[in-house]
């Protein structure tokens, strides 16, 4: 198929036709009555719950919302009102007693003590990669913001030890997530739907065990600008489409872009669609107004993510 | 600890930026044996947290500050661009 601006189009009746089919065959294949969605206020699993809702009826769709303290209230009341909408079961639970009981904040804000010893849970956090790999060329290192909220930002290129101190404090909020859908879809013999979308699949962009764990992917293979298209065609609600896409794990506002993808994601997907099916390097620098170093930047980012984070797609090894 | 090695010479610089790439990099890159002038990125020798290692350990060997403009590819991204890099920020002259 020559790669063209529209190649990304998908007939969203056609492309939900055949979801909803592969949800209630994964249904039956696990002999359960229902699906679990952890809705989180973001485009992927408003579309997954709308989803699930048209396969196998709002009454067997269970919505959970589990914000924990430095979430945006946007995630929450997002969540409940397109829940509401949708007409399913919805429960809040705030996660944030279990993260303290395990020490998520605790082990996390020890990290970054060592780095700003001033940093105090009245301060902001987030953590980003360099912007903007189609305008300028830069390594992948992270960067940890605190904004102390009187005026104060301050920025430091993180050293390998303590950005593994923060991720690994971070997953826990993700796992504890999976750990509460499995509970109720167990008590309630339902499944677990994911809600990671192709372009997070393939660039490595979720938490093993964490987001990552789950009983089906039903728009893994969708990127997010067709999880856009097929939100529009399922009436997920307004505020949830206009939303910015983000891990919702800082303090700090941070968007997927800022934080993992360093680039919108229209041109992300156009990209890791050429990159994925070998588009002649000629046509996709004419198709997207880029020149051969922007166009092998991206290919040579995708290429070092997907490579890195290949052990997170894959099912533990054995001899 | 590194021994700080900014005063001695450039084959020495060499061979300790090449003995830290083989050691840390090149088992889990699948490779023997690299290059001068191999692209680590293309060869898949570093990845994002390798790069993190990488900067580090020059820091620290060297002495030098590497800024954040300057952690590109032209700098870091083969033996021959890091040891050129290098001589940029101890000020040798080769």
């Amino acid at each position: 198929m020559k790669f063209r601006k529209d190649i990304l189009k998908i007939d969203c009746k056609k492309e939900e036709e055949r979801i909803c089919g592969f949800i209630r065959k994964q249904q039956l294949f696990m002999k359960r009555e229902g699906a679990v969605v952890g809705l989180s206020g973001g485009i992927d699993s408003a579309v997954c719950a709308e989803l699930c809702v048209k396969a196998l009826g709002k009454e067997n769709v269970f919505g959970l919302i589990l914000p924990e303290r430095e979430s945006s209230p946007k995630s929450k009341k997002y969540s409940l009102k397109h829940g509401l909408k949708m007409g399913i079961k919805t429960e809040v639970i705030d996660i944030s007693p279990v993260l303290e009981s395990i020490g998520t904040y605790e082990r996390r804000d020890k990290v970054i003590r060592e780095i700003f010893p001033e940093y105090d849970e009245q301060c902001r956090l987030k953590i980003t990669l360099p912007p903007d790999l189609l305008s300028r060329d830069a390594f992948n290192f992270f960067t940890l913001t605190v904004d102390d909220r009187r005026g104060g930002i301050k920025s430091v290129r993180l050293k390998k030890e303590m950005l593994n101190g923060i991720v690994a404090a971070t997953n826990t909020k993700q796992r504890t997530r999976m750990v509460h859908l499995y509970y109720y879809a167990e008590k309630m013999n339902y499944f677990v739907c994911g809600t990671t979308d192709k372009s997070e699949l393939m660039q490595g962009f979720f938490v093993k065990y964490g987001d990552g764990g789950v009983d089906i992917e039903p728009i893994g293979h969708l990127y997010k600008s067709q999880v856009y298209r097929l939100a529009e065609y399922l009436s997920v609600i307004e505020e949830i489409i206009q939303r910015t896409p983000s891990p919702d794990t800082f303090s700090f506002d941070v968007s997927d872009e800022e934080f993992y993808f360093r680039m919108p994601y229209d041109k992300l997907d156009m990209l890791l669609y050429a990159w994925e099916n070998g588009v002649s390097h000629g046509d996709v620098c004419e198709v997207m107004g880029l020149d051969e170093e922007q166009m092998k930047r991206a290919f040579m980012d995708f290429a070092a993510k997907h490579k890195a984070t290949e052990h997170l797609r894959k099912l533990p090894p054995f001899l | 600890m590194t021994e700080n090695i900014n005063h001695k010479d450039a084959s020495e610089m060499e061979e300790v930026l090449r003995n830290f790439v083989i050691e840390n990099f090149l088992p889990s890159a699948g490779l023997d044996a690299f290059k001068n002038d191999d692209s680590f990125m293309e060869k898949g020798i570093i990845d994002s947290t390798g790069i993190l290692e990488l900067l580090e350990f020059i820091e620290e060997t060297f002495s030098i500050r590497v800024e954040d403009k300057e952690v590109i590819p032209d700098n870091l991204d083969s033996l021959n661009k890091l040891k050129s890099f290098i001589k940029r920020k101890t000020g040798h002259a080769g």
